[in-house]
């Protein structure tokens, strides 16, 4: 067993095959990784997902709004 | 959308939009003893279900590549069956409206070694955040009747099967059995929120649960929803005199 398990990821990363299906619930387009805010943007429905505790939050309603 | 739409919340009636809140707030404040408490309603009948619910997944023993969504699975229960029945081809994704009952299924995700094949995400099934035709297989157990607007909820399961997928809904069903039925009455409605009560403090989640089950469709009106939906060679099971059904539909 090494100290450092190669499963771990870092704490802002997403599983790149969750991007293959994950799309925005409104709109059923594909979305962006932000990295810095840990978020999954939805540039047509302008509406940043949160992703807390490793959980993609994919609600509207708790979505921040992009101008 | 008409905002006069009344919807059934147990045996009261209430605005559609309000049927979400009211839900949830059931949810929050069972989600850590859900699956104790699904052993002691059930007295232990809700295993024999969702391992018949498994055997109809039939997911491939060996590393072919299988995609089961498990709608309103939140604690895992069904998607660690899947998983362990499965072979490492496997995957289950969970997705469910309520963020404290996700918090328990990834705690026993990563306490039992399946967060690699089982994931989760919070969202709401008359609106899934998935690209079409993503899943092999679609299920949900005691999930449909809590959500508001079914037949979305079935249309969405519809879009996101792949060709060929198989969607499959275990939910309570009515029992048909002379004598049975009478005791099931007695202790849905004495019982069960009783039990409730002493194991999770909320009486009326309990009481909640028993009269959704009263007024939820029954099997054959049920099944024409699915049919409505899009799905092809609908059937029903029922399970325990009637109990439980185990809901069939193919995308083809």
């Amino acid at each position: 067993m090494s100290a450092i398990p190669s499963t771990e990821r870092p704490a802002n990363s997403v599983d790149p095959k969750l991007l293959e299906i994950l799309v925005c619930p409104l709109t059923k387009t594909t979305l962006e990784y932000d990295s810095t805010r840990n978020e999954l943007i939805s540039r047509k429905a302008k509406l940043a997902y949160p992703i807390r505790d490793g959980i993609p939050i994919m609600l509207p309603e708790e979505a921040r709004r992009l101008d | 959308m008409s905002s006069s739409q009344e919807t059934h919340f147990g045996y009261r009636d209430v605005p559609l939009e309000e049927k979400q809140g009211l839900v949830d707030d059931v949810f929050h404040s069972v989600a850590k003893r859900y699956d104790l408490m699904n052993d002691l309603m059930s007295g232990g009948l809700h295993r024999p279900w969702k391992n018949a619910l498994v055997t109809a997944v039939n997911p491939p023993k060996n590393d072919h590549p299988f995609a089961l969504l498990d709608l309103a699975g939140g604690t895992g229960d069904v998607a660690f069956r899947v998983a362990e029945a499965g072979g490492i081809g496997t995957h289950v994704t969970v997705c469910d409206i309520n963020a404290e009952m996700l918090a328990v299924g990834r705690e026993r995700a990563e306490k039992r070694g399946l967060d690699a094949q089982v994931t989760f995400e919070q969202g709401n099934a008359e609106e899934l955040p998935y690209a079409d035709r993503s899943f092999d297989c679609v299920t949900i157990a005691f999930g449909i009747r809590n959500v508001p607007r079914i037949d979305k909820a079935l249309a969405e399961a519809h879009r996101v099967l792949k060709f060929g997928g198989r969607f499959l809904c275990l939910e309570f069903s009515s029992v048909d059995v002379p004598g049975l039925d009478k005791l099931y009455e007695l202790y849905s409605f004495q019982v069960i929120p009783r039990v409730g009560e002493r194991v999770t403090g909320d009486r009326e989640a309990y009481q909640y649960l028993v009269e959704s089950i009263r007024k939820f469709p029954k099997p054959k009106a049920f099944a024409a929803m699915i049919e409505r939906a899009g799905f092809r060679r609908v059937s029903f099971t029922p399970m325990t005199g009637g109990v439980v059904a185990m809901h069939s539909g193919w995308k083809l």
